[in-house]
């Protein structure tokens, strides 16, 4: 089993799937991918996420070995000899999966607007929603809060009117069953650390202060502004862009003391991207090191700062508000040793990676450790990276630690040879 | 002629709400060649499979075209789909007017309709010509070729082995470990690397389905997936080896600190480079983990890192980062500050790159709990004065200059690929980038992978890595070895070169301008032949040929030139 279904655990499962075992992978969302189904494009190489994303999750969803359970979670794990019973909840979707063909008649015919959390707040959704028109499995779930059918007894009911199948099924229950695994994938993933802890910045109060996940939203072209950079107060488009890394990273005081890793890359990329669509725009980062560690990606940093002209200001940013239809930023260039103020149209705050919300119940079920800071904790941190310490269970992406790409994908797949070998080993 | 089927896909309102699906159904049912024509909301879905099966029994079809999305997306579901109605799967193909169409003219219903029909008019064209074919199989030699016994290649081969099939580890030195057995200890605990190595290195000498060869190089590689043939030369002997798959952890060596002539790498002792201190820290060391100045053996009091020496550095050295002196240069002015308590570190650095779980932390202990000095900025000159190095650098920070007279100066030169890699990475036919590390097929999904089918990648060799991220990469390559392993034969696709031997003159130049090498000229006929599992369609051979006897399959130059007309036409 592998728990989570973002592109660490996509890839554990594929690796394990395509040696001929089977798997059942847990997404607690409708459907998979993660967050990078959320992003624009990606570093140094700048090929669309979802374009990359969408053939494996494809795969995954027509994987003859591949139980794809979305929607759900893992209720309870026990262990039972070799093997480990998980008990896995699916939440109601108020469809039937079975018989939906994906048409979409239903959104579009549904008449109720919320807000999305897919778009980080700053999009929306239909009350009957996927989360992206290429979502693996394709099938839609009703959010049962926002119905008018369900809060106000019955009225509307469109998407069953229109409904060629006759798929939705307002009765639907929670289902709960039990799964027989001889393995499971830790790869539940990150949360970003929420603007409104960070009171200095303004906390996430004015429009126009976002995180770097709701950027990569209006980065990206499914995004709510189809890949146009407006500023979500106006929709003016943002001469003036800061951006502030390390916003609650290597801060023990006012967030986690830890550095995230990624921030760096992705806001020299989100950057430059902001350069590409606003050419007269200009882009400043706030950062206390530039952790440029990857293969290309000290080049790709020096692209955004000679070629795109990305102005690079080497500080904390002390205080962020309001002012006029500006949002002014504080902060210190501690190479000249001078204040700097700048009028911002827009602030992207690079938040730091948190560990998953539901990490910290998992570790229970498993019995897994977790570290101070929330991650799951590894065998040993040099040469067992994989290993939880519990048999049978490994880790996998930045559940395990803040990462990148590449590196959920090589943890996947690393974690699936010790799966593989595990199952060699019985036979 | 065939009887060919056109399937129109809504994909919900993401094709109908651009292109007018009914009327490019009702076109296409009078466009010649064409014996049914249908639409539905998604063909992909099970329904819609459905729709396709029936008309292949009930029509009779011998031909499919699907118009849909990418054929990234579906061509695989629907060439499923027509074989299991008993159709050669290659006889289906899928129009795309979702992402070259529809998608991309959302003004202008009219213009993207009549655009759809014509993408489909040119598939139906290539339907009309394609060829049935059927993959080409071949058999599996279910053993592993590792070439490199460091941290990556130990842990390749044991998660190989592990699962039950045989390895062969080729390493060039005497004992396995790499660069890993001359560190002195680990960062974040200081584990004795040692202690840490011996465990894998134990895990892999004992297992029977390893055959470690020492003192061993790979001289020559042939083949292709699932079964190369490679000449491994031990001590002067050859032995041929015959193995499905190869992992490539050949690891790195350390710029040469001669080269750095403004540091005195070349010239003074008491300038070494970061391999070097380890040895120093190490108690299997030459000076038994104690730390001394080379030149006269005195205990160093002062001792200045030098950061990205010849790191970031396209001047003087390589223009990327090499990602790990960060992290062992703070351990190594803890260790050494722990061993002399009242010495003094100095680091330079330009930024203190932390990536690792745990590392901010650690460097945080090392300026806080070790008082190490930490100067942001590049050292700009080290030369003798008065028996100390002096070492001038700046402190962007204050804006001021810095001297420091050190004992003991330690530059972080950058990771460069081992020596021999270039030489390997020709014979195995796999790419390197500019620096000469092996390149990976795709920098996001496919790190561990070369583009060479069947070869690859874990650790150093594909760029500057530390032990967690090389012991993580050399289990993804088993992982991709062992899904290998786990087919029965291995297929791989039939879209290759073919030669018509009436026209061929046998000239051989599509010998030489293929980068497979799956091009011989036959010894009897004279005439060119393709080795068709070593044959990836690349289409070189195509250009090159000046009698035009090459094609590639269900892409020949007819079939193209019929797509063409009918855009001309329609």
């Amino acid at each position: 089993m592998v728990i989570g279904g973002g592109i660490s655990g996509i890839q554990a499962a594929l690796d394990i799937a395509n040696s001929g075992y089977e798997v059942v992978l847990v997404e607690r969302l409708p459907s998979i991918g993660g967050h990078m189904a959320q992003l624009s494009e990606t570093f140094p190489t700048l090929d669309c996420s979802q374009c990359i994303l969408t053939p494996r999750t494809v795969e995954v969803g027509h994987h003859e070995k591949i139980k794809l359970v979305t929607y759900s979670e893992v209720e309870e794990v026990r262990s039972q000899g070799d093997d480990l019973r998980v008990k896995v909840r699916r939440k109601p979707a108020y469809v039937d999966w079975e018989r939906c063909t994906g048409c979409g008649l239903c959104q579009e015919k549904c008449p109720w607007r919320v807000t999305s959390d897919f778009e980080r707040g700053i999009g929306e959704r239909k009350v009957i929603y996927t989360l992206s028109p290429q979502a693996v499995p394709n099938k839609p779930v009703i959010d049962r809060e926002h119905c008018v059918y369900f809060q106000k007894g019955g009225k509307c009911g469109a998407c069953a009117k229109f409904c060629p199948v006759e798929a939705i099924d307002f009765q639907q229950k929670e289902e709960i069953w039990e799964e027989q695994v001889g393995a499971i994938v830790v790869a539940t993933g990150y949360d970003l650390y929420p603007m409104e802890r960070l009171s200095e910045y303004d906390g996430g109060h004015h429009p126009d202060v976002i995180d770097s996940l709701q950027f990569e939203r209006l980065l990206s072209a499914s995004g709510p502004t189809a890949g146009e950079i407006r500023r979500p107060s106006d929709g003016a488009v943002p001469k003036e862009v800061v951006f502030v890394q390390c916003a609650g990273s290597r801060d023990p005081e006012r967030g986690v003391a830890y550095c995230s890793q990624i921030c760096c890359m992705y806001t020299a990329k989100q950057a430059l991207l902001y350069k590409h669509k606003v050419h007269e725009g200009q882009a400043y980062v706030f950062y206390i090191d530039i952790r440029a560690g990857g293969k290309g990606y000290e080049e790709f940093v020096q692209r955004a700062m000679e070629e795109e002209r990305v102005l690079y200001l080497r500080g904390k940013v002390s205080k962020i508000f309001p002012q006029n239809s500006k949002v002014m930023v504080w902060g210190a260039d501690t190479l000249s040793g001078k204040r700097v103020e700048i009028a911002a149209d827009l602030v992207i705050l690079a938040t730091a990676i948190l560990p998953s919300q539901g990490a910290w119940d998992l570790k229970e079920k498993l019995g897994i450790k977790i570290d101070e800071s929330g991650f799951y904790e590894e065998a040993h941190p040099q040469v067992r990276p994989i290993e939880s310490g519990v048999p049978g269970i490994y880790l996998a992406g930045a559940g395990q630690g803040p990462k990148d790409i590449p590196e959920a994908v090589a943890q996947g797949s690393a974690a699936a040879a010790k799966v593989l070998a595990l199952f060699a080993s019985e036979v | 002629m065939r009887k060919v089927g056109v399937f129109v896909c809504h994909c919900g309102r993401n094709i109908a709400g651009t292109v007018d699906v009914e009327r490019v159904t009702e076109a296409l049912r009078s466009y010649p060649g064409v014996a049914y024509s249908i639409d539905y909301l998604y063909m992909c879905s099970d329904p819609g499979q459905d729709l396709i099966k029936e008309a292949i029994a009930k029509r009779d079809l011998d031909g499919v075209v699907v118009a849909a999305c990418s054929p990234a997306m579906h061509e695989i579901t629907f060439r499923r789909t027509v074989a299991a109605a008993g159709l050669n799967p290659y006889l289906c193909e899928v129009a795309n007017i979702r992402e070259q169409c529809s998608w991309v003219h959302r003004d202008d219903m009219e213009r993207a309709t009549l655009k759809a029909i014509q993408i489909i008019g040119t598939i139906v064209e290539k339907v009309h010509h394609d060829e049935p074919l059927v993959p080409l199989a071949v058999p599996i030699a279910r053993r592993a070729l590792i070439i490199g016994g460091g941290i990556a290649g130990l842990q390749a081969a044991s998660d190989i082995a592990a699962a039950g099939y045989a390895v062969i580890l080729v390493e060039r030195e005497e004992r396995l470990g790499g660069r890993m057995a001359q560190l002195s200890g680990t960062y974040l605990n200081f584990d004795s690397t040692a202690d840490l190595l011996s465990e894998k290195v134990e895990v892999v000498t004992r297992n029977p389905h390893i055959t470690v060869l020492t003192r061993a190089q790979v001289e020559a590689v042939g083949g292709y997936l699932g079964d190369f043939k490679v000449k491994v030369r031990q001590q002067g002997n050859d032995k041929e080896y015959e193995v499905g798959a190869i992992v490539v952890a050949t690891g790195y060596d350390l710029y040469p600190k001669e080269r750095l002539s403004e540091y005195g790498g070349e010239r003074y002792p008491d300038v070494i480079d970061g391999l070097e201190f380890e040895r120093m820290l190490s108690p299997t060391g030459p000076t038994a983990g104690e730390v001394r100045c080379p030149s006269d053996g005195r205990v160093p009091q002062e001792v200045v890192f030098v950061q990205c020496a010849g790191s970031r550095d396209p001047e003087r050295g390589v223009s990327y980062c090499s990602k790990i002196c960060c992290m062992y240069t703070a351990k190594q002015a803890m260790m050494y500050k722990m061993q002399v308590p009242q010495g003094q570190a100095y680091i330079f650095y330009i930024d203190i790159r932390a990536l690792g779980k745990g590392y901010e932390e650690f460097t945080q202990r090392a300026m806080e709990e070790h008082r190490v000095l930490y100067l942001r900025g590049k050292v700009s000159k080290v030369f003798p004065q008065d028996g100390k190095m002096m070492v001038w650098g700046a402190d962007t920070l204050s804006g001021k200059r810095v001297e420091v007279a050190a004992d003991l100066v330690v530059l972080a030169t950058p990771m460069v690929p081992n020596a021999d890699a270039f030489g390997l990475a020709q014979k195995l036919r796999v790419a390197t980038d500019e620096y000469g590390f092996f390149s990976e097929a795709h920098p996001k999904l496919r790190p561990v992978e070369s583009l060479t089918a069947g070869v690859y990648l874990a650790g150093a060799c594909q760029a500057p890595k530390d032990i967690p991220e090389a012991v993580t990469q050399g289990g993804a390559a088993a992982a991709k070895v062992l899904s290998l392993f786990s087919q029965e034969k291995i297929t791989h696709d039939p879209i290759v070169a073919a030669v018509d031997s009436e026209l061929c003159a046998g000239c051989g130049i599509c010998v030489e301008v293929c980068p497979y090498e799956a091009r011989e000229i036959h010894p009897l006929t004279k005439v060119a032949v393709v080795k068709e599992v070593l044959c990836q369609g690349c289409g070189a051979c195509l250009v090159a040929c000046p009698n035009k006897a090459s094609h590639l399959r269900n892409f020949a130059p007819a079939q193209i030139m019929a797509m063409i007309e009918a855009l001309e036409g329609g």
